[in-house]
């Protein structure tokens, strides 16, 4: 009890009490974004000053830019509004889709909720950790949702690895991708965390399916560390250094910080409209704060979010804007990507 | 095991139990409402299950499509007309019955049949699941791209009342499906710029749009041939014992009916015939069918209830719908984020097995409800068209704009709603329109796919030569048997507009073509493709057409015949229809001006009295209870009326169709 009379008193001008704060979401619901807010909804209730509702507003159509959109035009800057971000989101934004009109890269994050990246292929085309024999395969054919998604990432990492015979398949899902991958018709696959540990772990166990890589975990600091779910995979930092012969650096660094910011520290995110104040923004931060304290929060945390710790406070905003803001060189190389694979799209 | 039992207690929970119940009672309405089936009422909730848990929705839709063909039974035993487009056979013997006072010991029979083959169409689906995932592990790119086209085939074919007009209606759907995002370069296609048609035409809409209204005006204009008396008291036990005495007919009418909804796209239209002709091959004596044998009651509703499970098959493990009102199923499954194929077998082995009781429990409610309170429920058959058709327009509407928010989908309603009302006055396949509309996406993107892996040697897989055997042979057999029938094109008048239609028709694929000439060709290769098929179609249809009504020589020999065969086709009067059509633009302008609440009641009020002047205390009180259910509906999923420009310059409390908030 005393610690909630301090809140109230530490955040004197902010109270939400007989309030309802909004979340947009702009995707259909039963997606992840979708399971991430309701996840946070309760909590959220129970920790914002004067305990406000919290409704969910599903907005999903145009490749999520419609409910971003409405966002943008509606959102009230009072603390009663707030926004489901999550990768595609990002990466409409990054890409420079003209449909776009959110200004994403000044929205004031409350939440980041990293994901990571899986690569594995057949047991019978490689060696666990080891590119060598799939680099000399003439065809390796993998899952492309769309170039203008964030499945975008795929081609520019293929050709960083210097796999020659990587070729797209385009429009499959990463449940179908994964299907065709089991039946024998692409070669190789990924799956992020939680369908990696429900549905890629088995088949390891049993032989059939090896670990390549992951995208590795990108510390506050640039550092890059192994992802605690697959040990003994390397990162793409070191799978690049093995195959190249030379650190990844330069160009290619900044690229893999903007995809790895766009892909996995932000792949989805809690935020408040840019005219947000900050008194509004430290109480929506404290009140996340208390959330991962919540004895409730940490039993159900890892089951329903993932094995990732939280983004809370500034650095999430430093992340957000290196996601959403591709400088010219990271665009040059994904469109150099794109367009050695046919691809008419680009990014802008 | 585990999982099927756990799926049992988890179905057995109240919050499971009340919302397959409360679905259960909707598919009940929704079949006894003549013409309305599976595919209207589930479109009518998929835009509100979707705020629900998946396994509430579950429960939910399953509990909707179940029962249909289970109700429809009552006005086509009571009226003579088929309550969904699965029991037009069982009016054959079932209305002969019912006119010779023999009504309930029909309904008896009808639904102990169709009870009996629910289940054994959900105990069938239980165990193919069982078998499913080396199916699954055997249909590669190249099987799954031939299973969607021979699908598509097969529905053109056999749901048309033209094999022609049947093809051409696949196609249109097809074109109408490749709208939106190229799904390999990402450029838009026939969008004009908008937002809206960027993702495509929501499914909604076109479910609504193709099966709801046309059937609402269909009903209108015939004025709803309603039942004089209801004799539904005695006979229910000789109807029981009658359904003992063929236990050998209703398995064998199971099986059939639930291999026929396997067959990926069929079902629905078709089934029961098939029964209904297994059941004249395989008696002696036939004096009696066509006058009241209730043997031919008993044969296709044991078969339409048992397709239910059939067509669950290739739904669930494929992603291809097994008849039309799967469609409305697979898109509520996206909704509720639940992807069909090997998920479903594997690690979503709850929820498959979930909805596999909901199947069999809603089955047993759905029987149990309509022989318990069948003197009730018919009492359904009396209530006049002119004050239903207004209650359920407001219906469709609230739901149409539960879908987006969207203005424009009042927009896309009611332009298929027009498309669906000439189909169906004009002898199109709207089932074909449909399942053309929601694989379309499916069929291209399998054909780029099994491109890139296989290129042409798919074809010559053993699977592949299966399906293309056992597709040809399935089409030869059905279409002989749906084509016998005697033609009479004397007997159509307004054969002209029909040409017209044609020139209109025409008008999609050639914009089509001219819209996205300028693509990419990865991009238009799909659509133009489509649209060249389409437009060769659709002339040699008006070829035929212009031919029938000049009556040329040529159409004599027996290839031409067939061609000929419903090549017009009239039900009812079309006009009537499209005024009846003109009233729901009217409706749609005053939500525009009113916002929803206020024109509801005013609609509702002024269709039936317009109908029946002094008729206004039941016009009031069926306005007034319509909004306090839509009003309670809203506060509880948070929902909301569209709001008109009276809403924008006055501040209206929420229920009037304001802002909630």
């Amino acid at each position: 009890m005393s610690l909630f009379s301090f809140v109230s008193i530490g955040n004197a001008d902010v109270n939400f009490a007989g309030k309802t704060v909004t979340w947009v979401v702009p995707f259909k619901e039963g997606g992840g974004t979708s399971r991430f807010a309701r996840f946070i909804q309760p909590f959220l209730k129970k920790y914002l000053p004067g305990n406000p509702d919290v409704q969910i507003m599903h907005i999903p159509g145009g490749g999520a830019i419609k409910g971003s959109n409405y966002f943008e035009k509606n959102a009230k800057a009072d603390g009663t509004f707030i926004f489901g971000c999550s990768t595609s989101v990002i990466v409409n934004v990054a890409t420079g889709n003209p449909l776009v009109k959110y200004n994403l890269s000044e929205y004031r994050p409350v939440v980041l909720l990293p994901q990571n990246t899986h690569w594995f292929t057949r047991s019978d085309l490689a060696e666990p950790h080891d590119l060598s024999k799939i680099k000399e395969r003439k065809l390796v054919l993998y899952a492309l949702k769309t170039p203008a998604s964030a499945d975008l990432f795929h081609i520019w990492i293929y050709e960083k690895l210097g796999i020659k015979g990587a070729k797209p398949i385009p429009g499959l899902s990463s449940s179908g991708g994964y299907q065709a991958f089991l039946r024998g018709e692409i070669h190789l696959s990924s799956h992020g965390a939680a369908n990696y540990v429900k549905k890629v772990k088995p088949e390891i166990e049993k032989g059939k399916v090896v670990d390549l890589m992951t995208l590795g975990i990108i510390g506050a600091d640039g550092s890059v560390s192994r992802n605690p779910l697959a040990p003994n995979a390397p990162t793409f930092p070191e799978m690049y250094e093995k195959v190249n012969g030379k650190k990844l650096e330069g160009d290619d660094l900044e690229a893999y910080y903007a995809i790895g910011a766009a892909w996995s520290q932000a792949s989805k995110a809690m935020m408040l409209p840019a005219d947000a104040s900050d008194e509004i923004v430290k109480a929506y931060r404290d009140a996340a704060i208390k959330m991962t304290n919540d004895p409730e929060f940490k039993a159900k945390a890892v089951k329903a979010l993932g094995p990732f710790p939280l983004i809370i406070g500034e650095e999430a905003g430093e992340i957000i804007k290196k996601a959403a803001v591709f400088s010219d060189t990271t665009k040059n190389q994904l469109n150099a990507a794109l367009k050695k694979h046919k691809f008419t799209y680009r990014v802008q | 095991m585990e999982q099927l039992l756990a799926a049992l207690f988890q179905l057995f929970e109240p919050t499971h139990l009340a919302f397959l119940f409360a679905g259960t009672l909707l598919g009940l309405i929704v079949g006894i409402l003549p013409g309305m089936g599976g595919t209207s009422g589930l479109a009518l909730v998929l835009p509100f299950v979707f705020t629900m848990e998946p396994s509430h929705a579950l429960a939910m839709m399953i509990g909707v499509l179940a029962p249909t063909t289970t109700s429809d039974t009552f006005p086509a035993v009571l009226m003579g007309v088929p309550g969904t487009a699965g029991s037009q056979a069982t009016v054959m013997d079932g209305f002969p019955l019912s006119k010779k006072g023999m009504a309930a010991r029909a309904l008896s029979a009808a639904f102990s049949a169709s009870l009996l083959g629910g289940i054994f169409g959900a105990f069938i689906l239980s165990i193919s699941i069982y078998y499913a995932i080396p199916i699954i592990m055997a249909f590669g790119f190249g099987e799954q791209f031939l299973l969607v086209v021979l699908a598509l085939l097969m529905v053109g074919a056999l749901t048309g009342d033209n094999l022609f007009k049947g093809i051409a209606s696949c196609f249109l759907g097809l074109i109408i499906g490749s709208i939106g995002t190229a799904p390999i370069t990402g450029d838009p296609r026939y969008t004009f710029n908008t937002l809206y048609l960027l993702e495509g035409v929501p499914l909604v809409v076109v479910g609504l749009g193709l099966f709801a209204i046309p059937e609402i005006v269909g009903l209108l204009d015939a004025k709803g041939s309603i039942a004089k008396s209801l004799n539904t008291k005695k006979g229910w036990f000789t109807g029981l014992k009658d359904v003992v005495k063929n236990w050998f007919l209703v398995l064998r009418c199971s099986t059939l009916g639930c291999l026929v909804g396997a067959l990926p796209g069929l079902g629905g239209t078709v089934v029961d015939w098939i029964a209904y002709s297994h059941l004249k091959q395989t008696t002696k004596d036939t004096s009696q069918f066509g006058k009241g044998d209730i043997r031919g009651v008993i044969a296709p509703e044991s078969a339409n209830n048992a397709k239910e499970g059939g067509a669950l098959i290739p739904t669930l493990i494929f992603g291809i719908p097994g008849s039309g009102n799967k469609v409305l199923l697979l898109g509520g499954f996206v909704l509720i984020g639940i992807e069909p194929g090997l998920d479903m077998v594997t690690t979503n082995l709850d929820l498959t097995y979930l909805m596999i009781w909901s199947l069999a429990i809603a089955n047993i409610l759905g029987a149990g409800i309509c022989m318990g309170f069948s003197s009730q429920i018919s009492k359904f058959t009396l209530v006049p068209y002119y004050i239903l058709a207004p209650v359920m327009v407001c219906l469709i509407f609230f739901a149409t704009f539960n879908i987006n928010r969207d203005w424009y989908d009042f927009i896309g309603l009611l332009s298929f709603g027009i498309l669906g009302i000439t189909f169906k006055n004009f002898g199109w396949s709207r089932p074909a329109l449909l399942i053309g509309f929601f694989l379309s996406s499916k069929v291209e993107l399998l054909s780029y796919q099994t491109q890139a892996v296989y290129g042409l040697s798919f074809l010559s897989r053993p699977v592949s030569i299966i399906l293309i055997i056992l597709c040809l042979a399935t089409i030869v057999l059905l279409t002989k048997q749906k084509f016998d029938n005697n033609y009479r094109s004397d007997l159509i008048k307004g054969k002209l507009t029909q040409i017209y239609y044609i020139v209109i028709l025409l008008c999609l694929p050639l914009s089509m073509i001219w819209f996205t000439s300028s693509l990419d060709y990865r991009a238009n290769l799909f659509p133009i493709s489509l649209s060249v098929i389409a437009l060769s179609l659709l002339v040699f249809i008006l070829i035929i057409k212009i031919a029938d009504l000049k009556n040329l020589p040529f159409l004599n020999n027996t290839l031409m015949k067939f061609a000929r065969s419903n090549i017009f086709e009239i039900s009812g009067n079309f006009n009537n229809q499209l005024f009846y059509y003109l009233s729901f633009i009217g409706f749609l302008l005053m939500n525009f001006i009113f916002g929803f609440p206020i024109a509801a009641a005013l609609f509702i009020n002024m269709f039936i009295l317009f109908h029946n002047r002094k008729a206004y205390v039941s016009s009031i009180c069926i306005s007034a209870v319509l909004m306090l259910i839509l009003w309670s509906l809203s506060s509880l999923l948070t929902l909301q009326f569209p709001n008109g420009l009276i809403g924008l310059l006055i501040d209206l409390p929420w229920w009037l169709g304001g802002q909630m908030n």
